[in-house]
């Protein structure tokens, strides 16, 4: 039998596309990397996707799993060609509100979970810019973040459990209702592998109560440095505030150009800021937010007085990375992590380096936690760009680093920033991982050549397995 | 060479997609395919695809291109302002250009006999024989959601082609009379006058004009909707406002720029008629009623809400009318109706018009507004007899009469 046959037998002739024209639409996530597609496939149960495992394995073709794919680092675009596996038919939602948990099936939109979670005044914390349209099955292989993940961290600390297929089609879960699981934590490595040790079905997550009260401030500042400088007093004053996100001019007039919300946009950089919790201490602390952005020379402070006005706030920051396309037709980002304490010369830095590679720069970020987005906008077709992009791009994340900073804070590793895993980690950390992914995926079928550059594992002489007695410390 | 005609997608109308995704949760199709294929970033990659000559132009891009409704849902979410609905009537123009025998019949409808009076007027007239004598359930299964959708035509009033009135204090009107609304809608096109002469415009709905080109334009029927757009702007260059009764049309109307090269001359000062109305009240031309009359459930057509931005106006009329407004879709998904998508891919039409259907069930109201002749004629054929859909000028105007005959009882 033909891998298409197997294929359709297993799932119906609907549910698996080969067009070359369908497939070229699935070459791609919302990185700049183009795969190529064998076949795409819908597989409309957790069985289903463990017979498509299986069907894998026997022709020996990669599988790369997807959900919305509004992925920025390729992690959904099959490079290695093989099958592309779309869970948005994994479409159940069991919510538990006595529990405040919910078994969410891997191809559901993030704000649908808290549109449905929230009748009972709850919701799913974990909130990247794309959350109207990206699947918590993504949001579980990249442990996203978002703006909120100042005060509630990221997906990892939202999830209970996991309903994952492994490389040989047995269909397991890991973790579950209770708090702290015994034994190791199985389940915390699945999170954030990017669908390189497994293909995850259905999450159990945790839901938290809607806010009683939040404030949505804006401030606005002649400068980036003064605008940071107030990030990092807010945050040393005590307060951690539900979020903070940072927009530079550049970014601030393209997102006004499209949505008009009567955004500065003369102002060198624009916080917004988030406080929620009982009106007294979110009064305060709006209050307190105010002060000290004025003390770092903000010109102005709004507070988004209507629902409506704080919607549109919000609706500007995380649409901006869409919007840079009316700059140009192609962008490069990176999401490095630097300490809140670093973030002015780190800024200074990544202004420089765009500079002095010519190159158009914008930053959108969330401030809070240190976890920069620079933008860069190009055109890929012209000539030499894309050096150029690519080298300031490593000159950016080195910069970072250097001051004791992380490669990624949410937006995964995938193909894009693969290669800077090197500058992160040693060859011992990276043979650790490789050998990780062996134990899940003996046959490197799952996402193949994605997260871990080539020759992660010591001795990794052209695949063979090297010569080493278990055990040897090498 | 990829593309064969003027209107093709153009690469910078491509190059304005950085494929964010935000646009996948509002399209319907997406929304009850899962599929990427079925999506506005999918379609745009078709068609980037086909641009830079990586497939050919074939019966695949047309099955994709012709699975969207043109509901334009995805442009107001889009941050890179990428203009898709202009990018689909040109995708669908190569379309009927370059793939052979793409369905004759509806090239015929949309590009030649919904835009001619004598067929519509024909057609108007065998409908009204075939409601009167109980034979609409012998059309076509085809056609029966359009055919059972529609208003009974049986004493209807006459055509506004040709008509001339009012004061004009408040700026003359070019009144666009519209191809299936002045022949299935013309109380609608009848309010609209009332009101506009009430409102102290001069109204003039001038012989010289065509159908405005949506279907043929949405459809690919290109050349059609060049010559159309060229008629009407002959036709309505010299007033002072446009004004369009269907949302559709007004929709149209306002991207006659990309149709024809004086184009922009009557897109500027098109308005839809629920914007014109909705400036009267404002202004204080036409009153705002204080009796309450209860609730009436609101639809709000893509082409007026996602194509135009249009959602305060409609509502503004139907409080001046006295009605407590009662949504029914917070994002506004398309009915299913979008042109013939009903006759073309009912199932997916169908799920949509159920869906619709429903939401406005699960308001318990009975009254319904909505402003365009495709979404009324879908509602009616998916909800039960005791609901009373118009326009909602129409309710408008019905509450002034009401009003206006109340106060004359009572002297």
């Amino acid at each position: 039998m033909t891998l298409l046959s197997d294929l359709r037998q297993a799932l119906g002739n609907e549910n698996v596309l080969e067009e070359p024209l369908e497939l070229y639409i699935y070459s791609k996530d919302a990185s700049l990397m183009r795969g190529e597609a064998t076949f795409v496939v819908f597989p409309q149960s957790a069985e289903q996707v463990a017979t498509v495992v299986q069907i894998a394995a026997s022709h020996n073709v990669p599988i790369v799993a997807r959900g919305a794919g509004t992925g920025l680092t390729a992690g959904a675009s099959p490079t290695e060609g093989g099958i592309v596996m779309v869970t948005t038919a994994l479409n159940s939602l069991e919510i538990d509100s006595d529990n405040r948990t919910a078994w969410v099936g891997a191809g559901v939109i993030n704000l649908d979970l808290s549109t449905a979670a929230a009748p009972f005044g709850l919701h799913f914390a974990p909130d990247p810019s794309s959350q109207s349209a990206c699947t918590i099955g993504g949001n579980v292989a990249n442990n996203s973040g978002g703006a909120h993940t100042l005060a509630e961290g990221s997906t990892t600390s939202h999830v209970l459990g996991l309903e994952v297929v492994l490389a040989d089609g047995e269909i397991v879960v890991l973790g579950g209702q209770a708090p702290d699981s015994p034994g190791l934590d199985v389940k915390g490595l699945i999170v954030g592998s990017e669908g390189t040790l497994g293909i995850v079905t259905r999450a159990l997550v945790r839901l938290l109560p809607i806010e009683p009260e939040v404030r949505t401030l804006l401030l606005d500042f002649p400068t980036v440095e003064e605008a940071v400088a107030t990030v990092t007093e807010i945050i040393a004053a005590g307060m951690i505030p539900a979020a903070l996100e940072l927009m530079d001019q550049r970014m601030t007039t393209a997102v006004e150009k499209w949505l008009h919300a009567g955004l500065p946009i003369d102002a060198a950089a624009v916080l917004l800021a988030e406080v929620v919790g009982e009106r007294e201490s979110v009064e305060s602390e709006a209050s307190q937010i105010g002060e000290i952005g004025r003390a770092n020379g903000a010109r102005d402070v709004q507070v988004a007085t209507t629902e409506e006005h704080r919607a549109l706030l919000w609706k500007g920051r995380k649409s901006a990375f869409g919007a840079m396309a009316q700059l140009a037709p192609d962008y490069y980002l990176h999401d490095a992590v630097v300490p809140r304490t670093k973030l002015v010369e780190t800024m200074r830095a990544i202004y420089e380096i765009a500079d002095r590679y010519e190159l158009t720069l914008l930053n959108v970020f969330h401030a809070g936690d240190g976890n920069v987005h620079p933008l860069i906008a190009f055109d890929a077709s012209e000539p030499g760009i894309n050096e150029r992009v690519h080298k300031a791009g490593d000159e950016i994340v080195s910069a970072c680093l250097r001051v004791g900073g992380a490669l990624s804070g949410e937006h995964g590793i995938g193909l894009e920033k693969r290669d800077l895993m090197r500058m992160a980690f040693t060859e011992i950390d990276l043979d650790a991982q490789a050998r990780l992914k062996e134990v899940f995926d003996p046959t490197g079928l799952f996402n193949p050549k994605k997260v871990l550059p080539d020759g992660s594992r010591c001795f990794d002489f052209g695949g063979v397995r090297r010569e080493v007695p278990e055990g040897a410390w090498v | 060479m990829t593309w064969v005609t003027v209107d093709r997608p153009t690469s910078e109308e491509l190059d304005a997609c950085v494929q964010c995704g935000l646009c996948l949760p509002v399209c319907p199709t997406f929304r009850l395919t899962g599929r990427e294929t079925a999506s506005p970033r999918g379609r745009l990659q078709a068609m980037s695809a086909i641009d830079s000559g990586i497939v050919p132009l074939d019966e695949t891009f047309a099955g994709i291109i012709d699975f969207c409704l043109g509901c334009r849902a995805c442009e107001p979410v889009c941050p890179g302002l990428v203009p898709y609905g202009r990018m689909l009537e040109g995708a669908r123009a190569e379309i009927v250009s370059q793939v052979p025998g793409r369905k004759r019949l509806r090239k015929w409808l949309q590009g030649s006999a919904i835009p001619s009076r004598s067929v519509m007027r024909a057609g108007a007239g065998l409908l009204s024989l075939a409601q009167s004598l109980r034979l609409t359930g012998l059309a076509p299964k085809k056609y029966e959601r359009i055919i059972g959708g529609a208003r009974r035509l049986r004493g209807r009033p006459g055509s506004s082609i040709g008509h001339v009135g009012g004061s004009g204090e408040a700026g003359t009107v070019g009144l666009l009379s519209g191809c299936i609304q002045d022949q299935w809608f013309r109380p609608v096109n009848q309010a609209a006058i009332k009101l506009l002469e009430m409102a102290g415009h001069r109204v003039e709905a001038p012989s010289a004009q065509t159908c405005c080109g949506a279907l043929a334009a949405h459809d690919g029927r290109a050349a059609e909707a060049h010559r159309m757009a060229a008629t009407n702007v002959g036709a309505f260059r010299d007033y002072d406002i446009v004004v369009a009764t269907g949302a559709g049309c007004s929709a149209h109307l306002a991207g006659y720029g990309h149709w024809d090269d004086d184009g922009e001359i009557v897109g500027e000062v098109s308005v839809d008629i629920t914007v014109a109305v909705a400036r009267a009240i404002e202004d204080g031309r036409l009153p705002a009623l204080d009796t309450p009359r209860g609730e009436m459930a609101i639809q709000d057509p893509c082409h007026l809400r996602h194509a135009q931005g249009v959602t305060l106006e409609p509502r503004r009329i139907l409080e001046a009318a006295g009605y407590k407004v009662v949504e029914t879709d917070e994002v506004a998904f398309c009915c299913g109706a979008a042109g013939l998508y009903s006759t073309l891919q009912p199932e997916a039409s169908a799920q949509l018009g159920n869906q619709k259907a429903d939401q406005i069930r699960s308001t318990g109201v009975t009254r319904v507004a909505s402003a365009n002749p495709g979404c009324e004629m879908q509602l009616r054929s998916y909800l039960e007899d005791n609901y009373e859909i118009a326009h909602p000028i129409e309710w408008y105007l019905a509450a002034l009469v009401e009003e206006l005959e109340g106060g004359i009882t009572s002297e």
